[in-house]
């Protein structure tokens, strides 16, 4: 369709009135990602068309207040995003994405996740080890790397993902807990998103008792993002669904 | 054209007091919840049922809205954007997700004619009508297919598709004369207020 072949630029008005479908929502707040002059202009869209309310608001029926009220009160609230940290940075950009924490590595939180991916490692079957020695020595060296940085957030659904990173050796490891559980027939599978191309980290390991084994995510680049979406089981060449998780990389 | 940033947020009347009233939203204040329903529940009502038309579900989708202020005030970012913006996408978004189900949209069509006449009664009773006013001042600034554009999706819940469909112009038309008209809203309500 000659739609496809459209700026991504002008879709801005639709989207901040909620005008476009799924498909390109999806679309656009992928461009998004990428347009940091799109996302300031989608704000104040926004902001504009929000104000659009302004001229039809009218007064609740009088018993809304005591049934919302009462309804509050038994309901359980959803805790912050996780701060690891002092230092916050956006993430992807939209209502509901939780801001990504970032801090200097605490050497005892790492020391933690050294643990556990050593013992995760060394449990493999044995065809698997050199594998597994090989990636564990990856993983070791951007746990100790002097420049790691470690950042905790929350997914969208439930649960959270852990990132050490190293910049110096352009490599991430990421471990996940609690996300909600898939069918055989999906898979939870993590994107590297730059400026100008998404490209794919590979899937999650299964996870053991809610948590997945740390995983290697190699080539990162200043200014990437990290997302992961649920694909069918096999995977996907390009993300087929909203990202559950973003998580903006430390760019310096 | 205004030399305003697009960064840059025009003062929003209440608004920073509603960003005060969610951080002790988070810390599950239900006097802060009440008040934020005391302050804005006009707005997000008023809202919705104009997009829902149903008054049934209007109700239902305007509890369903302050529900999720309630459970997810504590991931308000303002960083992201206002307080005002964010309840307000959030009661946008709730309504639209309503009249798109299609179930919902047959029922909206056939309950049309009946919510349109006791909703100008309700509408009579609200107090903030400078603010709306001005918003429908400013709305005359723009072209009237940019006026129509916006109002049609935002008020309607139709998508562009539809919003071209309902006006015999082309998709990419509709596009930007959305997002020209949004401009012209934001530069007016920006000087204006």
């Amino acid at each position: 369709m000659r739609l496809r072949r459209t700026d991504p630029h002008t879709l801005a008005g639709a989207y901040a009135v909620d005008a476009l479908n799924a498909a390109d929502r999806e679309s656009f707040e992928r461009h998004l990602v990428s347009c940091e002059a799109c996302r300031a202009e989608a704000a104040s869209l926004r902001d504009a068309a929000g104000r659009l309310a302004e001229a039809t608001a009218a007064v609740p029926p009088a018993r809304l207040r005591g049934l919302v009220l009462a309804e509050a009160a038994r309901t359980r609230q959803q805790p912050p995003p996780v701060r690891v940290a002092e230092r916050v940075r956006r993430s992807w950009h939209g209502v509901g994405w939780p801001a990504a924490p970032r801090m200097a590595v605490a050497i005892a939180g790492v020391g933690i996740l050294v643990a556990l991916a050593l013992g995760t490692l060394l449990i493999n079957d044995q065809h698997r080890l050199r594998v597994a020695e090989v990636q564990r020595a990856q993983i070791a060296a951007v746990l100790n790397a002097p420049d790691a940085d470690i950042m905790t957030v929350p997914a969208q659904t439930r649960g959270s993902a852990t990132v050490v990173m190293s910049h110096a050796d352009h490599a991430l490891v990421l471990t996940t807990a609690r996300l909600p559980v898939l069918p055989p027939t999906e898979c939870y599978q993590v994107w590297l998103m730059g400026t100008h191309r998404i490209r794919s980290a590979g899937r999650l390991p299964a996870p053991k008792q809610g948590m997945t084994a740390p995983m290697i995510v190699a080539g990162v680049v200043a200014g990437d993002r990290m997302g992961v979406t649920i694909e069918p089981a096999a995977g996907s060449p390009r993300p087929s669904s909203r990202p559950v998780l973003m998580l903006s990389l430390p760019s310096d | 054209m205004t030399a305003e940033l697009p960064g840059e947020r025009s003062p929003v009347t209440s608004g920073s007091e509603l960003a005060g009233l969610l951080a002790k939203v988070a810390r599950g204040d239900e006097a802060a919840f009440a008040g934020v329903y005391d302050r804005f529940g006009t707005l997000v009502y008023g809202l919705v049922r104009r997009v829902v038309r149903d008054p049934a579900q209007s109700e239902e989708v305007t509890q369903e809205v302050l529900l999720e202020v309630w459970r997810t005030a504590s991931r308000f970012d303002p960083g992201e954007g206002s307080a005002r913006s964010w309840l307000m996408t959030l009661a946008h978004r709730r309504a639209v997700d309503r009249v798109r189900s299609a179930q919902a949209s047959v029922q909206r069509e056939a309950r049309a004619a009946v919510a349109e006449t006791d909703y100008d009664v309700v509408a009579e009773e609200v107090e903030t009508r400078l603010d709306a006013q001005r918003v429908r001042r400013c709305l005359e600034t723009l072209t009237e297919l940019q006026r129509e554009s916006v109002t049609l999706a935002y008020y309607g819940g139709y998508t562009y598709r539809e919003v071209a469909a309902l006006l015999g112009v082309a998709v990419g038309t509709v596009k930007t004369r959305m997002r020209d008209g949004l401009i012209r809203l934001r530069d007016c309500l920006g000087t204006e207020s």
